[in-house]
């Protein structure tokens, strides 16, 4: 299993962030190596994404079917592997903070000083290698009035006997999508609303 | 209008004694080499990683009455190496060249051990391909290295290749036989090789490449750019080459060469005019990464570079496959097809008929290129992969695992062989006949129409050892699978430019081109004369690296 969790934050109403998560169409095309996506459903839709595994990219498609849109909390929901021996499951936090105390109700994941030193490595290289900008666009921004935090996290888990192999290989592009993901879609809604500049 | 080859610019933007052109194992010897010389060496790559096509390959280097074959207990001797490199290379091989390079190999690779740190160990129990049969054969005569650490190559851990699309990663060859084989490989320590592979540890092609680029560019602080083609050769008017032109960031990038220029480009397989003209085929796909245009063809051609040749049919070609949608550095990624040295699989080519012993591709890159003059064609580069219910219950096709669902872009499907003869559009009556007679000999774990299973080398790395014959099993159980292969090079070209025996490269009227060397797949395999064994071409990387990088040095 592979597992990675990302966390950002703007100065959005979380209400912001919510009505733009609850419709795929708004941000399918924002995950990394998005080829398209259908929807077949209020619930369900098909996704084909390109995704490195090791040193080749494999095009990669997803049943997805969101089992709960508790806006303006949290989305979840899960991917059925159509083509690849893999699932998983992708989770929207959303919450208010207008000071420390009120942080998210489901609090990232943290890591350890080690992991986010390798976290921090991998996605540098990784970015650089593929030619993106080394940093990400969006920062913690601290808390005040009409901010809201937004974490993505997600989880893979390829099946069949390569299982552990695998998710050691994807591990890295997951690192870099959830990442992209989050950003992308705060910095979407910033540039909509007009709160870019911080 | 063809252009002229450049002249020395008025200034250069870097000045080496050394440029090394590419960064593959032959390059990179040299670089070593020369540096340990006392040369200033410069490194140019076109790609964005360094380690070239040897960082996507086995990682093996072929040395008979090598250094650690007394490790596992094998004795050899250098007369029945060197009637073995003579019975592989036919008859083709240019003499002086081979003896050179028999006479320094194990130098060669001994300092790579010695003096840059690389750590082999002998792989034991892997056959030469004609053992015993050949004169001069043996066994255990491969080095591969240890484990690398990737994280030692500090900033050149995300600009090297850490793991080969073509190779288990993180896997040793000890581990990849002990396990049992490609054929038992749903069986293998994922668990294991999944920690190596978060904490980037490497084997194979990428390992190899991993201890050469930690001995040239980090231990010795050798100077290295990525995505730095060059593109020709700088001549004074004398004619000797004294540096090169390259494209950086977009301009020209002038790189003097005060003692010479070493071309370790690799081939051109993803050059499709000379892949198919030089090749013999009218169809050429690659697994190599896409970096491999045959550069030095054209570089030595525009300065009078004699451009010399072995066999193809002796090479290393396979017969292989796209899987729909996967992609290397943004092309699609062909795999070579191991398949077939499992049981329960076969080849048939347009006519629903056998060809060649599938396990050994040694013997179908010949057949391959098999001219039908009657009907002036290729009869056997129309050829598809049939696999039955019993391999699909045991092992993989491409990524596949058993129990997998194969798409339909990949793999037609049938209840029967006559359907799937049908769907694949070869003659059924042909196909069913094929089957019949490949299956009452199969049954006996026997194969008197092309051998298959004859050979040790072809046993240990692709059969599955717990079968009477481990490249030999029934393809008589539904449902049916047929692919449609290509031919797949692997990087291991017939053309390359000629050199003589301190690896200089000749002029077309003769004499060497003062300043100019060439290497690995850059320079003709006149050596080995084409006789193509796996290992050879890395070892003969090593030692005309480690002569060249010696000789422009002033040894």
């Amino acid at each position: 299993m592979a597992e990675v969790e990302y966390t950002t934050s703007a100065r959005l109403p979380v209400e912001v962030i919510w009505d733009f998560v609850r419709e795929i169409d708004n941000w399918a095309a924002m995950l990394t190596g998005y080829q398209s996506h259908e929807k077949e459903s209020e619930d369900g839709s098909l996704w084909v994404l390109k995704g490195d595994v090791g040193a080749m990219t494999r095009t990669l498609k997803f049943r997805v079917h969101v089992s709960e849109w508790a806006g303006p909390e949290r989305v979840v929901f899960q991917l059925e592997g159509l083509n690849e021996q893999m699932s998983g499951d992708g989770i929207f936090f959303m919450a208010p903070f207008e000071d420390e105390e009120s942080a998210p109700a489901l609090a990232p994941r943290r890591y350890n000083l080690f992991q986010n030193i390798g976290l921090v490595i991998t996605r540098f290289f990784f970015r650089l290698f593929r030619g993106e900008p080394t940093r990400a666009r969006t920062v913690d921004a601290g808390p005040g009035k009409g901010m809201a935090r937004l974490t993505f996290r997600l989880t893979m888990n390829p099946g069949g006997p390569m299982g552990p192999m695998i998710s050691a290989m994807i591990k890295p592009a997951m690192v870099v999508a959830a990442e992209d993901l989050a950003n992308r879609i705060i910095g979407h809604l910033e540039q909509e609303h007009g709160s870019a500049q911080r | 209008m063809a252009q002229s080859p450049p002249s020395p610019p008025p200034s250069w933007d870097l000045e080496a004694d050394v440029v090394c052109v590419g960064s593959g194992l032959g390059s990179i010897t040299a670089a070593l080499a020369a540096h340990d010389r006392g040369s200033k060496v410069v490194i140019l790559e076109k790609s964005p990683k360094l380690g070239g096509l040897c960082a996507y390959g086995g990682g093996e280097v072929f040395c008979p009455n090598g250094p650690h074959m007394q490790d596992i207990g094998q004795a050899d001797n250098d007369d029945d190496a060197g009637a073995y490199f003579r019975f592989l290379g036919a008859g083709f091989n240019d003499e002086p060249l081979t003896r050179k390079l028999l006479a320094t190999y194990r130098e060669a690779i001994e300092y790579t051990e010695k003096e840059a740190g690389v750590q082999w160990e002998a792989v034991e129990g892997l056959d030469d391909y004609y053992y015993p049969d050949a004169p001069g054969s043996g066994t255990g005569r491969y080095l591969a290295v240890q484990v690398f650490d990737g994280a030692t190559l500090g900033e050149w851990q995300q600009k090297t290749w850490a793991i080969s699309p073509h190779f288990p990663p993180a896997a040793t060859h000890k581990e990849m036989y002990a396990w049992g084989g490609l054929a038992n490989v749903t069986k293998w320590d994922y668990e294991l090789l999944g920690q190596r592979i978060a904490s980037d540890q490497r084997t194979f092609g990428p390992g190899m490449m991993g201890w050469f680029v930690k001995a040239s560019v980090v231990d010795r602080g050798i100077e290295a750019h990525v995505e730095t083609p060059v593109t020709a050769l700088v001549s004074d008017d004398e004619g000797r080459v004294v540096g090169v032109r390259a494209q950086k960031d977009g301009r020209d990038f002038f790189v003097k060469a005060a003692r010479g220029v070493i071309l370790g480009i690799g081939g051109y397989d993803h050059n499709e005019k000379m892949a198919t003209m030089y090749e013999e085929t009218h169809e050429w796909h690659s697994a190599a990464q896409p970096y491999l245009h045959g550069d030095h063809l054209v570089m030595g051609g525009e300065i009078g570079a004699e451009i010399a040749s072995v066999p193809p049919t002796n090479l290393a070609m396979f017969y292989g496959y796209n899987i729909p949608g996967e992609e290397h550095d943004g092309v699609p990624l062909y795999r070579s097809s191991w398949e077939c040295g499992c049981p329960h699989a076969i080849w048939v080519n347009g006519q629903g008929e056998r060809f060649c012993d599938e396990s050994f591709y040694k013997d179908y890159g010949p057949r391959l290129r098999e001219w039908n003059g009657r009907t002036q064609s290729q009869d056997n580069l129309d050829v598809f992969l049939i696999l039955d219910g019993n391999y699909r219950e045991r092992y993989p096709l491409g990524s596949f695992m058993p129990g997998m669902e194969i798409p339909e872009e990949l793999a037609q499907k049938a209840d029967t062989p006559r359907e799937l003869a049908e769907k694949l559009g070869i003659p059924a009556d042909a196909f069913e006949k094929t089957l019949e007679r490949f299956n009452a000999h199969a049954e006996k774990g026997e194969d008197p129409d092309f051998g298959a299973g004859h050979f040790s080398w072809s046993n240990r790395l692709a059969g599955d050892p717990s079968y009477p014959n481990p490249n030999v099993g029934v393809v008589n159980k539904a449902p049916f699978y047929g692919v449609k292969l290509v031919p797949v090079g692997v990087g291991i070209n017939s053309h390359g430019l000629r050199t003589n025996t301190d690896g200089q490269v000749l002029h077309v009227r003769g004499p060497a081109i003062p300043g100019l060397y060439a290497v690995g797949m850059s320079a003709a395999i006149l050596d080995l004369g084409g006789g193509y064994q796996s290992g050879t071409s890395n070892m003969r990387a090593i030692t005309w690296g480690y002569i060249t990088g010696r000789h422009v040095s002033g040894d």
